[in-house]
């Protein structure tokens, strides 16, 4: 397959519900809106969303509860069938697949992680993990094997024979995370995994998912209504509304440049020196004749507070990974974006 | 398409009944599988069907005993469901007899030794205070003294179980009777209604009938109601009012018969011997009730007790079918 | 408002048209005043169809095909249970062996009470000699619980799945929880033999409705989350339905299964009327021949069957699954079966050896019966008793129930069929008034109506009276904490008694009288009365009962204002339950002597009059759902009323 064909793949897609959707969907004018549509009955639950997700990204999704979040990965593994166009899964068209193929795609390529864990309360922790390995057939002790590998890795080892309710919250859920990669998937669905989980630990599993990431390496949508958390573990973030995608785009993008003014409220009381990095505010050197050390481009602003106020120059150079040279960053800009612009 | 659904449903019981057949048992001895007895809810019947029980065990069947309605019974005899019947009261159940008799797989396996009669009744201190009976008009006259709480202006007659299907209120309607007619729930409720008379000799009219305890212990009399025709079930004409049934009294002298199912003299044919000999007697009648009803034992005992003491009365219904 | 007002002026006008029309009974013409008797035609025309159901189709030789393979179950059990004649043909299982293993399960479901509760109640039944009765009336429940069990559930999952299913299902299973029991036996007998047999089949059919109402709720109610959960890791339909939804809704399977349990225990002992032998028997016999003693002993027992079964399921639906840390030993993970193992060839050696432990007979057995007889006739002759029961009894008889019977008597059908219609518009609206007054028609077109009356009668006296007696003691009990527990255990318990036992002391204080018939459904029908007052009271929420006390109520101002107006809905449940209940009870009582449907019903038994019957049943339901379908109209528009 072509390194370049994203892994998963929206174009137009539409759900609607309401008393015969695919009639209303094929008379229903491009342009309708989310009022215009609930006026007639039916609630628009996806409003023709395109999106990729490219291999080994990890895409944020997050909106306000009924924004149509958690509908639209539910499309894409087909929990929900969609009522107009289509999902691909590394261009294979999802919802043309039989319930054999569908079953084996789900078995062999995609985990899920849900908001209250999904855990079967009559099954161990180690009989969940096992589950879909279970599901695709697999013998006894191999997939013993591989559960408590994962139960391992999340952290859970010796509490393989308890039951769901003798667990706590966050061990619960780091019970549905080794489930849902129980499988090896490729893709990992998570719909609001944190946040039935009070915020100690909802940090704490947060820095443990991104150890996880990092190891894994895998083609991740992650929903979410906590911006913060959108933040902290986006590569590119899709804010939605009334089911339709605002925007989308790297965190420092959407904190700077808000396309809407539905995003722009939404990043207003965000702390943007946390989220730009000095490599977004470089511009090109263009023959300017830079002087002293330059800064990381991965760093943020926040991070360069101190310099920020102490340094003189009015421009910065700003470094790549290797240390070359990538542009300059204007002092003033960044000392806007550190302290707010508007005074 | 229905008929094709019935052919193959006839077709399935055919098989299944030639299944059955095969593995009949041959004539000589008696089949292991049990004789199943009915057993009603009076109390001679419970003690006679416990009795003739014990005699077929005594011979090595095995014997099942099952409570089932006194009415329903004839049908369920019919289709080998239960095996036989040991009192068929004319009065009571002669109509329903005849009618299985009719569909067939029942028969008439004979007669008691004793005279039945069921009616309107009342013990004898009733007399005094209403001179004019046995004869039903003076009953209807002295209406007022049998008034309850329950019946308002008018007298209360206490008829047997509804199961029993007396025809007591038909009678009272169609004879233009006062009388309100209530059901009793169990023979003892009628016992029990006769003692609670007694104690201040309040006039009374219950359902009774002969054989039965009762007799000794309350003497009374039947009251005498137009005499019993052939038909007055059925045939508005027979009686005295031209128009209405039931405007007779019950046959004054009744059988009391057996009946078996049909299938018996083939499966267990010494048993069905013995209960075509089978003949009890009026006082025999009243003894087993009796042991029961006022000598408070359990049925199964006083069926134990009563072949003890009359090994002379049913050794011989025994012998005669054994050689 | 207008509406409401407008609304409540129909109700009213239908009302006042029964008032006319009841006044101006002499001047109405007869078909107003009564309908021709048509049963006779209905009957006969579902005679006829019954017969070419029977006969032509065939459907006989079906049924009894089916009836000879679960009697073949039965007497199995029968043989192992009491050692009945039939295959395996071998020796019953000693009672001391029963036992023991009984307290093994309530020890390993609900710890020591439990098993001294399970193990208790079956010595009790040995060493009173009713043990052959009892395993008798077991012998049919542990046949008939399974099966009622299974055709529940597939009926349930058969439901969730399809909602044409379900639409279907819905009024048959409502038909079904209203039909007399009367109705579900003789068609039982016709088709499957008298019996234990046909005792099973009317005990199956009659617990099954709650099972599938059960399985359809929990497997509805299963978590999304979970559902998703497991489509995502690839279950199959079938996975699907075996591994998440089944387990998920275990809960809820569970306590249908309760429920298909206690239901059968109740119609196993009522189906002593198809000569079901057994406890019920014996105790119909006993009741019979008023031998009180002996009958309350049955009904002892038959109680502590009752609340044995009850409490063993219901500790089955609480109990988890429970983990062992790693590396313990096989025979402590199994300990519970090893032990039941071990107790089971101890007891059935023991019981072999010791012939005491095998079968206590009955002159062995500890029974004071007819010493218990003895005291009670010496009490209920006692004078002053006497003259209470006595005034009780004619109190009531003169005073309530005769002349309140003869008014209804005297309503002419249409001026009755109009106060329904009202009655119903005014509790529901439109919908409520068409079903009472289509149904309440039916009653009349099928031609029962002076009997129908009767039972209306009777069943709305004795819920009055429930009411007039219930609510202030559940409103008493309701203030404190410790008195609202108690009356809430004892309405439990008293729940899971077979309805048969409340005849018991019925007859005991009143003998055979139509006061025996009301004081009977009145008893039964108080526990739902009474429970759910309670439940409605303490579920007012303590900010409008503490808003009300500052404001300065009275305890008596708090009562009438706030918490019954918002205990209503509640309390509604609780009557409707107690009005289904009572048209229940009326039926079996005719087994005390009535007049009544269920009279007539119980003469059908006696015959082969199914089309009969089922007039007779059907003019119940229709009544019965009339009735359900108001007051839980008046309930729903109550509680949205109150925003609930």
């Amino acid at each position: 397959m072509d390194k370049k064909t994203p892994v998963i793949s929206c174009r137009n897609v539409w759900k609607l519900f309401g008393p015969d959707p695919k009639q209303f969907l094929a008379t229903l004018k491009p342009d309708a809106s989310y009022e215009n549509i609930r006026a007639q009955g039916y609630i628009a639950g996806v409003h023709n969303v395109s999106v990729d997700v490219g291999r080994g990204e990890m895409l944020v999704i997050m909106g306000l509860s009924g924004s149509g979040k958690s509908t639209l990965v539910r499309c894409m593994g087909r929990l929900h069938e969609v009522t107009g166009g289509e999902v691909l899964i590394e261009g294979e068209d999802i919802g043309k697949l039989d319930e054999d193929a569908l079953i084996n795609l789900r078995r062999r390529k995609m985990g899920m992680v849900f908001q209250s864990f999904g855990l079967l309360p009559h099954r161990t922790v180690l009989e969940n993990v096992a589950f879909p390995l279970e599901m695709r057939g697999q013998d006894r002790h191999e997939r013993r094997a591989r559960a408590l590998e994962v139960i391992e890795l999340v952290g859970l080892a010796g509490r393989e024979d308890y039951f769901p309710r003798e667990l706590s919250g966050g061990q619960q859920q780091r019970v549905g995370i080794a489930r849902s990669l129980a499988i090896e998937p490729d893709i990992w669905f998570l719909d609001e995994p944190f946040s039935a989980l009070d915020p100690l630990i909802r940090r704490e599993m947060q820095d443990e998912f991104l150890r996880l990431q990092n190891m894994l390496e895998k083609t991740i949508v992650f929903i979410t209504h906590d911006f913060d958390e959108a933040l902290r573990l986006a590569d590119r973030i899709a804010i939605m509304k009334d089911g339709a995608i605002e925007q989308c785009d790297k965190p420092d993008q959407i904190v700077l440049n808000p396309a809407t003014s539905y995003v722009a409220k939404f990043t207003e009381e965000i702390d943007k020196a946390r989220v730009v990095h000095a490599g977004v505010l470089a511009r090109p050197v263009n023959g300017i004749e830079v002087t002293g050390e330059p800064v990381s481009e991965a760093s943020t602003i926040q991070s360069l507070a101190r310099l920020l106020i102490s340094d003189r120059r009015k421009l910065i150079p700003v470094a790549g990974k290797s240390g070359e040279l990538v542009g300059v960053m204007d002092r003033q800009e960044a000392l806007d974006v550190l302290l707010g612009s508007g005074s | 398409m229905i008929r094709k659904f019935t052919t193959t449903l006839a077709a399935t019981a055919a098989a299944v009944a030639i299944c059955l057949s095969a593995s009949a048992p041959s004539l000589a001895d008696d089949s292991s599988d049990p004789i199943i007895i009915p057993i009603h809810n009076w109390s001679s019947q419970i003690v006679m069907s416990n009795a003739v029980g014990q005699i077929y065990q005594s011979m090595g069947n095995n014997v099942e005993y099952v409570t089932t309605d006194s009415q329903a019974v004839y049908e369920s005899v019919r289709l080998g469901d239960v095996h036989l019947e040991l009192e068929v009261w004319e009065g009571a159940f002669g109509k329903s007899f005849r009618e299985a008799l009719e569909k067939g797989g029942l028969h008439d396996a004979g007669d008691h030794d004793a005279v039945t009669r069921e009616d309107w009744w009342y013990p004898m201190w009733t007399k005094e205070a209403c001179p004019g009976l046995p004869d039903w008009k003076a009953l209807n006259e002295c209406a007022h003294l049998f008034k309850t709480a329950e019946s308002g202006d008018k007298g209360r007659y206490l008829d047997g179980p509804v199961d029993w299907l007396k025809h007591g209120k038909e009678r009272a309607e169609a004879l233009g009777m006062n009388f309100v007619v209530v059901n009793a729930g169990s023979a003892a409720a009628l016992w029990a209604e006769i003692g609670a008379a007694e104690k201040d000799k309040r006039p009374v009219v219950v359902f009774n009938w002969t054989p039965n305890f009762a007799e000794a212990v309350w003497p009374g009399e039947f009251v005498e109601f137009p005499e019993w025709e052939e038909g007055c079930d059925k045939d508005p004409t027979k009686g005295p009012i031209p128009d209405k049934l039931y405007d007779c009294g019950n046959p004054a002298k009744g059988y009391l018969k057996k009946a078996a199912w049909d299938g018996m003299k083939d499966k267990w044919p010494k048993a069905y011997c013995v209960l075509t000999k089978i003949n009890f007697t009026n006082p025999q009648i009243a003894e087993m009730a009796k042991l029961v009803d006022t000598d408070e034992q359990e049925p199964e005992e006083a069926a134990t007790n009563w072949l003890k003491a009359n090994e002379s009365v049913w050794k011989p219904w025994v012998e005669a079918c054994s050689g | 408002m207008t509406s409401f007002s407008r609304h409540a002026l129909t109700g009213l006008w239908l009302l006042v048209l029964a008032v006319v029309l009841t006044a101006l009974k002499p001047l109405l013409p007869p078909v107003l005043d009564r309908l021709p008797v048509w049963h006779p035609i209905w009957s006969h025309y579902l005679d006829t169809w019954f017969d070419w159901l029977q006969n032509d189709l065939g459907l006989i030789h079906v049924t009894r095909l089916a009836a000879s393979g679960l009697g073949f179950l039965i007497d199995v059990a029968a043989n192992l249970l009491y050692g009945k004649a039939r295959w395996p043909r071998l020796e019953a299982i000693p009672w001391s062996t029963v036992a023991a293993l009984a307290a093994v399960a309530g020890y390993y479901l609900g710890g020591w009470r439990l098993a001294l509760l399970a193990g208790g109640t079956f010595t009790w039944c040995a060493l009173m000699g009713q043990w052959k009765w009892t395993m008798e009336t077991m012998s049919v429940i542990v046949i008939a619980a399974p099966f009622g069990f299974l055709i529940g559930l597939l009926l349930g999952i058969w439901s969730w799945k399809s909602s044409r299913v379900e639409s279907v299902l819905r009024p048959v299973l409502a038909v079904l929880q209203t039909l007399p029991f009367f109705t579900y036996l003789l068609p039982a007998v016709i088709f499957f033999k008298v019996g234990p047999t046909a005792a099973s089949v009317a005990t199956i059919v009659y617990a099954i409705p709650p099972m599938i109402l059960m399985t359809a709720v929990g497997l509805k109610k299963v978590s999304s989350d979970v559902v998703e959960a497991g489509k995502m890791s690839g279950c199959t339909r079938w996975q699907m339905l075996t591994r998440v939804y089944l387990p998920a809704a275990r809960t809820e399977i569970l306590i249908g299964l309760n429920q298909v349990i206690m239901l059968s225990l109740a119609m196993v002992v009522l189906t002593a009327f198809i000569g079901m032998p057994g406890l019920g028997a014996k105790l119909l016999a006993m009741m019979n021949s008023f031998k009180l003693g002996r009958s309350v002993e049955i009904g002892i027992t038959i109680v502590l069957l009752a609340v044995t079964l009850d409490r063993l399921s219901k500790a089955l639906v609480v109990k988890q699954p429970e983990h062992f840390e790693k590396g313990t030993p096989w025979w402590i993970r199994h300990q519970a079966w090893l032990v039941a193992g071990g107790v089971f060839v101890f007891f059935t050696a023991l019981g072999r050896m010791v012939p005491f432990f095998n079968e206590v007979s009955r002159s062995q057995s500890l029974s004071v019966g007819s010493e218990i007889d003895d005291v009670m006739k010496a009490v209920l002759d006692w004078d002053p008793i006497q003259a209470v029961t006595g005034f009780l009894r004619y109190f009531f008889n003169v005073w309530v129930l005769v002349p309140t019977e003869n008014a209804l008597l005297y309503v002419p059908t249409f001026g009755l069929i109009a106060a329904i219609t009202g009655f119903c518009w005014l509790m529901g609206g439109a919908r409520p008034a068409i079903i009472g007054f289509v149904f309440f028609t039916a009653v009349a077109v099928l031609g029962w109506w002076d009997r129908a009356m009767l039972t209306l009668h009777s069943t709305v006296t004795a819920t009055l009276l429930a009411v007039i007696i219930g609510m202030p003691l559940a409103i008493w009990a309701s203030r404190s904490e410790k008195a609202t527990r108690r009356m809430i255990y004892v309405c439990d318990t008293a729940q899971t008694f077979p309805s048969f036992i409340y005849l018991l002391p019925a007859i005991m204080l009143f003998g055979i009288t139509p006061v025996t018939v009301i004081l009977a459904i009145l008893i039964y029908t108080m526990v739902p009365v009474v429970r759910y007052t309670i439940e409605g009271l303490r579920g007012v929420p303590a900010e409008m009962t503490e808003a009300a006390d500052m404001s300065g109520a009275t305890r008596w101002q708090k009562l009438v204002n706030v918490q019954l107006p918002l205990a209503m809905p509640t309390i509604a449940v609780g009557l409707n339950q107690a009005l289904m209940f009572s048209f229940f009870m009326v039926i079996i009582a005719a087994f005390i002597g009535t007049r009544d449907l269920g009279q007539e019903m119980q003469r059908t038994l006696a015959g082969t009059d199914l089309g009969k019957n089922f007039t007779l049943g059907f003019s119940v339901v229709l009544m019965a759902i009339t009735f359900d379908v108001a007051i839980n109209a008046w309930a729903e528009k109550k509680r949205k009323l109150l925003g609930l």
